[in-house]
């Protein structure tokens, strides 16, 4: 395996194949700051809850960094794997869902936070985006595991039809606490 | 407020709507599909608890909200003469 670049973001700062990328706010704000600067073609963001906000904006800097065309020659493509791995799975989600149905005098369940209350959300989110229908799998951890994720990896390239993947940790705890430790990595 | 305006900031919030200002929607353009506002299924299911939550409006046949949530103008009518609170 091959790791072609590798995009690591926490609540203060963004780096893109070591290099550090300019930003001037913090937490899910930076999010939303790196999506203005760097995508603002895809409204939807805006909706995610703050895991998927994170591997969305994760994979597109790592795809832009690849540089490939995006969107058009290679439409509907399945030999690209979504790989990711956490631990607390989608908390907030479900915390932010848990407060729209506490109260039973002011019980009005919210379906567009429901929909987040899912750790692999956020591989269909960028499969949708991409247009990729190769393999997707979150696997949840009781802690980063850097050497489960390079065998599950290397695994996933076994198969006759996968060739490369977006791989790593993704942890978002809380809207103000979040890890991502990406890879594009082929076979 | 007048409703229309109420209805457009609460779709607003309840959608996060990031980038949108009730100066942006018009009243009579379609919420949903391409050619219109460009909202989802999961957004009509938050707009049937958005009248719930905010007029006591029950919606029990989501299939209903396709003529409801044509634009901020019918909704505002549908609104007006339906709700209990």
């Amino acid at each position: 395996m091959k790791t072609i670049h590798e995009i690591n973001i926490d609540n203060s700062s963004a780096v893109i194949d070591g290099k550090r990328i300019d930003t001037s706010r913090s937490g899910s704000q930076m999010l939303t700051e790196l999506y203005r600067i760097y995508v603002n073609d895809y409204p939807k963001f805006f909706k995610m809850d703050i895991l998927c906000k994170l591997g969305f904006i994760a994979s597109e800097l790592l795809l832009q960094a690849e540089g490939a065309p995006r969107f058009t020659d290679r439409a509907d493509r399945a030999d690209r794997a979504i790989l990711f791995f956490n631990h607390s799975s989608s908390i907030q989600a479900d915390k932010a869902f848990e407060e729209t149905i506490r109260d039973r005098s002011d019980f009005f369940p919210s379906p567009s936070v429901f929909v987040y209350t899912l750790p692999n959300i956020v591989t269909g989110e960028i499969a949708i985006r991409n247009h990729y229908y190769g393999e997707t799998n979150f696997i949840i951890l009781n802690e980063r595991d850097d050497e489960r994720i390079r065998q599950v990896t290397e695994a996933a390239f076994t198969d006759p039809t996968t060739t490369s993947a977006i791989a790593g940790w993704i942890e978002a705890p809380d809207n103000h606490h979040f890890t991502a430790a990406l890879k594009l990595i082929t076979k | 407020m007048e409703l229309k305006e109420e209805l457009k900031t609460k779709l607003i919030e309840a959608l996060n709507l990031e980038d949108v200002t009730t100066a942006d929607i018009d009243d009579n353009v379609p919420l949903f599909g391409e050619d219109g506002f460009g909202l989802d299924s999961i957004d009509a299911l938050e707009l049937i608890v958005l009248l719930e939550k905010n007029y006591g409006i029950k919606i029990k046949d989501p299939k209903e909200g396709k003529n409801i949530f044509k634009s901020v103008s019918v909704m505002a009518d549908y609104v007006a003469a339906n709700r209990t609170k």
